[in-house]
């Protein structure tokens, strides 16, 4: 038969208590200094704003961690039997239901480490699809094209694929799609759509960063695919609006038409069927 | 001041290599080598310099086009019939407009010197360069290319004083110099949109040329010139032409004090159309009104961005264009560079 050990525990008073509340509102605080700051540098750091986001949550977990370290060590001066109690009663707590907010924040840790996205990035998580604001402990915030501020469990890292548009990248992909008259002039219509986007205000073209204009028959209607990069990923839907809007401008002046509605559906209804 | 005996020697001060590069190009092109050249830089930092140079060392065997505008006609890039062999084409940046169908001109003129016999020395605007280099692929064409280095202290100062007499400059130590500070207060503004308020954060900015100055006068007991050359490279960033007017901005004939170069420095606040007329500007140099708006188009209220930009002191405007203000370069190129509207 195991022998009982009685682990003798802390003395817990109004002023540990005090203290630490003290200690975590103190680390809160700083966080939330710090990530004020650093967001006003980022802002002004123009294409080094994801690099210095990327500290942010970094700085945040080491924070929170030395922050619990302090609590639990100084304040509350645990000794290896107490903190083993600790971590059995933890592991109970885990076991009976904050499983979720366990895998939360793990996810939150493994997210800062492993950066699969970063604060900065567009991403889709789950349904989601939006800018990263915030990697939190239990959280990711996302910022969606309708300015909806969506928190996704961190934990969804483990379960669900979550793609990132641009990887930490200032300039991400964006993909035009124009539809045109299989009647319509299409190499006039490639040259134009091509001009609209390398004369773009938000366009960013480089040897690594090239862009192209690709064409796809249909039966009764062409596509016009251009593929190119937005210098900042928060002109991502401007960027694609003004070379759809310069493009089509420039199209009815040299009478390239639109595919009528009709034939549209039944392109739709065909490949449906 | 000197006569224009000097001329052809003052005028290659600094771009030595180069003008011998180019020479290189030129005797390999009688001996059967056709490379092009495309000397590329900022504006004011030398192009047409090293192209007069150019022009009266082969005066036999050049024929000789400039622009100063936005070219409309492909008649206006026409190679003439009986030009000579070395074609040189100053300004090539006003071959385009950043529009659809905007390029034709610019195809033109590449077509055509792709299937000429002559040689061709062309000069871009860095930014313009970069642009259609990245978007045509207009290095191929032109493989021989230079890129003009920024000037050394002395050779800011050979230049500067090559049009003087030995001793005609006084350089004069003066009290407000020595009053300035290494460390400048100034501060910082930080706008926190829920509250609607700005807060205003003091801090101290480190003055580079003051402080590399005051060492170089510790160590080496450097004289008040050397002072006043090392502060306006530092200032110009080693462009010949903008170092040029900044010195005569300081210069009261025959005197010169460290106090009197102004170390200016632009906190431009702009929004993303209006940085981005200003790159225009700047990828042309010198452009009008209505040539922007007809780049811009409707969308764009030209006027009212070239007052703006006008009142930040980063553009001149005059009766025929907007022309960017030289002391203001450094200061714009480095502001588009962040917006990654300079590639």
């Amino acid at each position: 038969m195991a022998e009982n050990i009685p682990v003798e525990l802390p003395i817990v008073d109004i002023w540990t208590i005090i203290n630490s509340i003290l200690v975590i509102l103190i680390a809160y605080l700083f966080i939330r200094a710090i990530t004020f700051i650093l967001v006003v540098i980022s802002e002004r750091a123009g294409q080094y704003r994801i690099t210095v986001k990327m500290v942010i949550p970094l700085l945040k977990f080491s924070i929170y961690g030395i922050a619990i370290y302090i609590v639990l060590k100084d304040i509350l001066h645990l000794g290896s039997e107490q903190l083993i109690l600790f971590g059995g009663l933890l592991g109970a707590g885990i076991g009976f239901g904050l499983k979720d907010l366990f895998a939360d924040i793990i996810g939150g840790i493994i997210i800062t480490l492993e950066k699969p996205y970063q604060v900065g990035d567009k991403v889709k998580i789950g349904d989601y699809y939006g800018e990263v604001s915030d990697i939190g402990l239990r959280a990711t915030k996302l910022v969606t094209p309708d300015d909806n501020l969506v928190s996704a469990p961190n934990y969804l890292f483990f379960t669900q694929a979550v793609a990132s548009a641009n990887a930490g990248a200032p300039e991400m992909m964006v993909v035009i799609d124009l539809f045109i008259d299989s009647d319509s002039d299409s190499v006039r219509a490639i040259k134009i759509l091509k001009e609209s986007v390398a004369t773009s205000k938000y366009v960013y073209i480089s040897k690594k960063r090239p862009y192209t204009v690709l064409m796809k028959d249909f039966p009764f209607y062409r596509r016009l695919r251009a593929k190119a990069y937005v210098n900042d990923l928060r002109y991502e839907f401007e960027f694609e609006s003004e070379v759809t809007r310069r493009t089509w401008i420039e199209f009815s002046k040299h009478g390239i038409k639109a595919p009528k509605v009709n034939v549209m559906e039944a392109g739709t209804l065909s490949k449906a069927g | 001041m000197n006569s224009d005996k000097k001329e052809p020697v003052k005028e290659m001060i600094g771009f030595l290599d180069e003008i011998a590069k180019i020479q290189t190009a030129i005797a390999d092109f009688e001996c059967g080598q056709n490379l092009n050249i495309a000397i590329i830089s900022e504006p004011f930092a030398g192009k047409t310099t090293i192209l007069d140079v150019i022009e009266k060392m082969n005066s036999e065997k050049v024929t000789r086009l400039s622009f100063s505008s936005i070219v409309k006609s492909k008649e206006d890039i026409k190679i003439p019939e009986n030009s000579k062999r070395v074609v040189i084409i100053d300004d090539c940046n006003f071959l385009y407009e950043r529009k659809i169908g905007g390029f034709e001109n610019l195809e033109y003129f590449l077509r055509s010197v792709v299937t000429s016999s002559n040689i061709f020395i062309t000069t871009w605007n860095l930014y313009s360069w970069n642009y259609l280099d990245e978007v045509f692929n207009i290095g191929d064409i032109f493989p021989v290319q230079i890129k003009l280095p920024k000037f050394t202290k002395d050779q800011v100062k050979e230049s500067i004083l090559s049009k003087y007499e030995a001793n005609e400059i006084k350089f004069e130590e003066d009290v407000e110099f020595e009053k300035e500070k290494v460390f400048e207060p100034r501060k910082f503004t930080i706008s926190i949109k829920p509250l609607e308020k700005n807060i205003n954060i003091p801090y101290y900015k480190l003055n580079y040329s003051l402080l590399k100055v005051r060492l170089l006068k510790k160590e080496e007991r450097v004289g008040i010139e050397e002072l006043i050359f090392e502060k306006i490279q530092h200032i110009s960033n080693g462009n010949p032409g903008v170092a040029k007017i900044i010195w005569n901005k300081s210069l009261e004939y025959p005197i010169i004090k460290p106090s009197k170069i102004n170390d200016v420095s632009f906190n431009i606040d702009l929004d993303y159309k209006e940085s981005f007329v200003l790159f225009l500007i700047l990828s042309m140099k010198s452009i009008n009104s209505d040539e922007l708006s007809e780049i811009l188009g409707p969308d764009f209220q030209v006027d009212k961005i070239i007052f703006r930009l006008s009142n930040q002191g980063l553009i001149a405007v005059d009766d025929v264009s907007c022309n960017i203000k030289p002391e203001a370069l450094k200061s714009i190129a480095d502001f588009l560079k962040k917006l990654r509207l300079v590639w």
